[in-house]
Parts: structure tokens; sequence; C-alpha cells
């Protein structure tokens, strides 16, 4: 609790960043960026509905560099997020807690999630 | 909200540094975090460069010496030396741990010292804890009974009984893992924080205990218990090896439980 005359002792940046702290922080960033793509996705069904000259403008813009990049983005995002909400369904059920455990499921949810995404785009972009 | 950005009275600026004796043959630097209240400054780090051939071999060995060779100004809390009283939890090469525990050989590189993060400082390592006893306090640590006891014999338990408090009974309230938690620096005036979550799970698991409704009644609340994220600092940081991350997933099974 703060006490506006002393001061608040270092905190954030004066911690060690774990591998457990940063899997918590990626997961709760890709699930914002997330409903940023969800939304996304809303506006290309929306631009179908909308006739065939919006949905080209759209179709175009998700096909351009920065398009493909936010796509690419949002999948291992996806992907992520899946992997390691299991992970987080396994605690819900109170197992994967050891400090080795938690480390090892923590990198084969990351391990999988960059595979996932991997084969996603070989299959989109050659497939 | 989350206030990532410490307030301008409690930026660190820089401090003194004082050297080693010219005759030192094993040098080792710690930087530790000083705040004078009467001074009405700044918090600042202080350097100070220690003979380590000259010091015993844990953290607090090298206070001790700063304190009572150097500069006797340095303060901080600490009793027992021998990770029991949890006096000494302070924030060290970046992870909270008891100073007394942890042999200066197992950091590499300089030695940096704060207190207990996101805490207010009174002086120097010694962190204001009375909100914290206040939310130990809150979840009653103690056993309720409705019941009344055997009349030829104390209330006993089994073996396997006994072993589901043995763990969590050994947590010495040093608020190392409290303080390690982000969820907990954001969020303190109503998150309980792992130590009291892990004494409340300490009295939810006792067999002797018939509150257990009561106290789950007073868990089930977005924020006492479920602003645990499961970031698992606290495990990490726990000098005894306790598991406040797993203890708190066991409190939301009971609650989840109970609904079934």
């Amino acid at each position: 609790m703060a006490n506006s005359d002393r001061p608040l002792s270092p905190h954030l940046l004066a911690y060690r960043w774990g591998s457990s702290m940063r899997m918590s922080l990626i997961h709760r960033m890709s699930g914002v960026i997330l409903s940023f793509g969800t939304v996304a996705l809303v506006g290309w069904l929306v631009s179908i509905i909308a006739g065939h000259d919006t949905y080209s403008v759209v179709n175009y813009l998700f096909g351009s560099a920065f398009g493909l990049f936010a796509l690419f983005g949002w999948t291992f995002c996806f992907f992520y997020h899946l992997c390691n909400g299991i992970r987080h369904m396994g605690w819900d059920v109170g197992k994967g807690f050891g400090k080795q455990r938690a480390y090892q499921n923590g990198m084969l949810g990351l391990i999988i999630a960059i595979i996932l995404t991997g084969g996603l785009w070989v299959f989109v972009l050659v497939g | 909200m989350a206030q990532f950005a410490l307030p301008p009275n409690s930026r660190v600026k820089k401090g003194k540094t004082y050297e080693a004796p010219a005759d030192a043959k094993n040098v080792r630097r710690f930087e530790i975090y000083r705040y004078d209240p009467d001074s009405g400054e700044n918090p600042r780090m202080d350097k100070y460069d220690i003979d380590l051939a000259d010091c015993g071999p844990m953290i607090l060995d090298a206070m001790i010496k700063i304190k009572s060779e150097i500069d006797p100004t340095l303060t901080f809390r600490r009793s027992c030396r021998e990770g029991i009283c949890g006096s000494c939890a302070m924030s060290i090469d970046g992870t909270n741990t008891l100073a007394c525990t942890l042999a200066i050989e197992d950091v590499k590189g300089d030695v940096s010292i704060y207190p207990l993060p996101h805490m207010s400082v009174v002086k120097d390592l010694v962190p204001d804890m009375t909100h914290f006893y206040a939310q130990y306090a809150s979840i009653k640590p103690w056993l309720q009974t409705r019941t009344p006891a055997p009349p030829d014999s104390e209330r006993l338990q089994s073996k396997e009984e006994q072993e589901l408090i043995n763990t969590p009974s050994a947590c010495i309230l040093c608020a190392c893992c409290s303080t390690s938690c982000p969820s907990y620096w954001w969020n303190s005036d109503r998150f309980l924080g792992a130590s009291a979550l892990l004494a409340v799970y300490r009295w939810l698991v006792d067999s002797r205990d018939d509150a257990t409704g009561d106290r789950l009644d007073e868990l089930d609340d977005p924020f006492r218990l479920y602003r645990c994220h499961t970031i698992m600092n606290c495990t990490y940081a726990c000098p005894k090896d306790l598991n406040p991350a797993k203890a708190i997933a066991e409190i939301k099974k009971m609650l989840v439980e109970r609904r079934l």
C-alpha cells in the first residue's frame, strides 16, 4: 500500500523477469492483440456484404505486406494463446505447478505455437 | 489502475561509492538502495566494494560488515540469520529472498539490493509491513470450531490430515511471495496476495476447522482471490520452497467444487 509521504520501492524495472512472468505477459498481450484481430476479421466479413468494391479494397489491404504481417502476428497470437490457455487449464485442475514443470510446460507451449504458426503459413503460402 | 512508473519522490538517484581497502584481494561490489526520511531527498543507490576474503559467506554477512565497519547508517531488519524469522526479506539480484540464506557466491557480478518491491519505504531496506500484516489478520489465521471438543482428548488428526497442513504451516510471513507479484503491485489494496492466501489455504485444509464455508465466502471475490493470474513469481521467490501458486489454485478448485 502506498503512503504518499514515503517513497515507493522499485518494482517492475528492478525485478528479474523470469520465464513464467514473461509467458504471463505474452499471454495477456496476445489476448489483447487477438481482440483487435477479431475486429479485423469481422470487418472482412462485413465487407463481403458491403459489395464487390469494398471487398476488393479490404482484400487488397489484407494481401499487402502490412496486412500479411498483421495476419502472421495474429495467427501466432492465436496459437500461443491457445497453447498457453491449455497450460492454464492444467493449472485450474491443480497440475503443473512445480518450478521445473512450470518452466517446461511453458516452453513446450511456446515451441508448439511456433511450429503451428510456421506450419499454417507454409500451408497458406506453398500448399 | 496500475502505475508502472515510480512517483517523482521515489525515483532512485546515484549515490556515494565506498571503495575497498587497497590491500583487498577478492572485491565484490554491493549496490544498495538507500533512503533517509530525515533528509527529504530522493532514494539513492550507494556502492560498497567489499573484500570477500574478509567477510562471511552470506549476503547478510556482507551487509552486517558494511554496517559495522563502513557505514553505520545502513538500515535493515535482521534477526535469526538462519531463514526462520523472515526479517531480512529483500530484493537481491532481482529476486525477493532472505539475505541470510543467499550465499554471495550464488550471485553473479555486482550484487544489487533493494527493499521488497512496490512497498512504502520507511528507511533504506525497511518497508512498511502494516498492510501486509493486516491482510494476514483479515483471513482469521486461527482455528475456528463449531463442534465441542471431545470430552476426554484433544482434537486429533490422522497422519494424512496432518500432512495436508505441514507444508503451508512452514510459511514464515517474510512477504517475499506477495511482493514479487505484479498483480499484488497493482492491486494490493484489494488483492490479498500470495502469503495471505497460502495462510488461508492452511486453515481450509485443516480437518479440525469448521469455518471452511465462511472462509470460502470471504474469498469468493473478483479481487481478494481472483486477481491471481498464475504468474507464479510467488513460487519462484519463496525462500522456504513453498508453493503459494498451487495453494491458490486449490482454493479456486474448492470454490468450483462447492458449487457442483
